[in-house]
């Protein structure tokens, strides 16, 4: 019993810092993922406010907005061991001036990781528990309030050659057959990210946003989606394509 | 590999380092804001609502009824949630078929009753609101209910001079954010809970019921309670009871987008029916006479009629009407329409 108070008194001096700078090597570390909005498989320029013309189905097409949920993120050690971030929910925002959108994933065991999973949408427990915090909060405006659910996928523009001139997807739903809910894992081609806890690494990943419209759907087809449904499965199915492998900055 | 005493001993000590981390952060501590047991009668089953993460405190209550009865939760200041749900209404709208929200805007829907909501599995006359949480969103922002920006209230109530401070008193934190809000208004809804009507009483053995309610109590388990069963009166099913046939409300289709479900509407409670005029989704059905009358020789042949409703209608005697009206004026819960708990 001897040992305990001196424990006791080590715990309460070091528990209420802000880091543990214990001069040992660091056990955990941060890295970014770095969004990069491209166009078609050439993976052209994107923005929003640009007239675009799909390589597919030659419609032209200007977003307005494009955000969406990624969730759940894991990274995956060569051994096959799988670390996951906790309450990790994020709303990739493509900005105004800007295509590319950065997420900081912080306190990740260090470590050689050689794959990153993760998912577009919301899992259907925090679909169905009531009110939410962070990126989960109804007033981020990615939630119905008429029939319970968070919208995964806001992609909204204007288009010629669209029923009424304008597109407006509204992704979402969680349950049966209206599971929208999609997750894809990302190899990342040998190159391992080395999580050192001093550098900050980058997992560059490149997000096709023509693939709305892959598989023979043309705006056309579809241009808008308000509620879950066959239509909002579609394009799950189609977005989640769009995210490919770039490359490592270590 | 650690032994079992001094692994306990360890979880003890972060228990304690949390705590004496958090020590200025206090307010949320018991003899400040004391925990309140949820009103759970005893011949109720079990709520749908488990308060794990919410639980009731007094200071949580009174500050969701507050928010309740403040119009600042809408865009122009002028609509609160208590301007569609008046308390001697049993928490439903004053006699209107459809509620006026900012702007002179009207709603669609007969605004219900409020009552027992921990119980329910579900919310709106269609069922599309999952959690009791996040029902206020919906007439929040609906913009012809409240038609607030979530993000502009939330800033509207961080700027203002007392709720900051009566957030912090109830959850520990000055900070507003939705979930906060959100609970609270669900702390002050799950207060709102009806139990103690004659049927009540009667259930609970401890009052008798007349010749008339009684017949009408057997007529109701006979002819109603297939679908507006057990004690709070409804099983919570989505049916079309053919009495507003004409109705262009796809109902229940709104949400599941199959068509077998047009019209289909929420079975809604009864308790506080008396009060509750004008019935139905449409609140087309002026009194609650006509109610039964409706059911008795007006229930359509429409595609979907539920199975459990006669086509036509179950054609009532004169007697065996008002004897139905006695049992469902036994639902009325007085004290319930009175309690100065729900009061402002």
């Amino acid at each position: 019993m001897a040992f305990i108070l001196p424990l006791t008194l080590i715990f309460l001096t070091s528990a209420c810092k802000d880091d543990d700078d214990n001069g040992s090597q660091p056990t955990h570390g941060d890295l970014s993922i770095e969004l990069d909005h491209g166009w078609g498989p050439s993976h052209a320029a994107f923005s929003l406010n640009q007239e675009l013309t799909h390589p597919a189905t030659q419609e032209k097409i200007t977003f307005t907005k494009l955000r969406y949920y990624v969730s759940n993120i894991e990274l995956t050690k060569a051994d096959g061991e799988v670390w996951k971030e906790e309450e990790s929910y994020r709303i990739a925002t493509v900005g105004q001036s800007t295509s590319g959108v950065s997420m900081e994933i912080k306190d990740i065991p260090v470590g050689e990781y050689e794959a990153i999973t993760f998912t577009i949408g919301v899992d259907a427990p925090r679909n169905t528990s009531g009110a939410q915090t962070g990126a989960l909060s109804p007033s981020e405006g990615m939630f119905w309030s008429w029939t319970t659910g968070y919208i995964f996928i806001m992609a909204e523009g204007m288009s010629p050659d669209a029923p009424n001139g304008q597109f407006m997807y509204h992704v979402g739903g969680f349950e049966g057959s209206e599971n929208a809910i999609r997750t894809t894992t990302l190899n990342f081609a040998g190159t391992n990210v080395n999580v050192n806890g001093t550098g900050k690494p980058k997992v560059k990943v490149k997000v096709n946003t023509a693939r709305f419209w892959h598989g023979g759907i043309s705006l056309n087809d579809i241009n808008a989606i308000h509620m879950p449904g066959a239509n909002a499965v579609v394009m799950a199915d189609n977005f989640i394509g769009a995210f490919s492998f770039d490359g490592i900055e270590n | 590999m650690w032994k079992p005493f001094t692994r306990t001993l360890f979880w003890s000590l972060g228990i304690f380092l949390v705590i004496n981390c958090n020590r200025d952060d206090d307010a949320n501590s018991e003899d400040l804001n004391p925990a309140v047991n949820p009103t759970i009668p005893s011949h109720f089953p079990s709520p749908v609502y488990g308060f794990e993460n919410n639980p009731l405190t007094k200071k949580g209550i009174a500050l969701g009824k507050k928010l309740f009865y403040d119009p600042i939760l809408s865009a122009d200041g002028t609509v609160s949630c208590h301007s569609c749900h008046d308390q001697a209404f049993a928490f439903a709208d004053r006699g209107v078929a459809f509620s006026t929200g900012i702007n002179g805007k009207k709603g669609n829907r007969n605004t219900p009753g409020l009552a027992n909501l921990i119980w329910y599995p579900a919310f709106n006359w269609d069922g599309g609101i999952n959690h009791i949480e996040i029902q206020p969103v919906a007439p929040l922002t609906d913009s012809n209910e409240m038609g607030h920006n979530l993000k502009s209230l939330l800033k509207t109530l961080q700027n203002h001079p007392e709720y900051p401070g009566l957030f912090k008193a109830a959850f520990g934190s000055d900070s507003i954010y939705d979930q906060k809000l959100l609970f609270a208004l669900t702390q002050f809804m799950a207060t709102m809970v009806s139990h103690q009507s004659l049927y009540d009483r009667y259930l609970r053995g401890e009052s008798s019921f007349t010749d008339k309610q009684l017949r009408g109590k057997n007529l109701f388990d006979n002819h109603c309670a297939t679908c507006h069963s057990g004690v709070l009166q409804t099983d919570f099913s989505y049916r079309q009871n053919g009495l507003r046939a004409n109705s262009e409300d796809l109902g229940r289709m709104t949400i599941t987008n199959v068509f077998s479900d047009k019209g289909k509407f929420r079975v809604p409670s009864l308790r506080n029916v008396e009060k509750t005029a004008p019935y139905m989704h449409d609140g087309e059905i002026a009194q609650l006479t006509d109610v039964i009358e409706a059911y008795s020789t007006g229930i359509q042949a429409v595609f979907n009629l539920d199975p459990a409703l006669p086509s036509g209608g179950f054609r009532f005697s004169a007697t065996e009407k008002e004897d139905l009206l006695e049992f469902l004026r036994a639902l009325t819960d007085t004290n319930f329409l009175e309690n100065e708990a729900f009061q402002p």
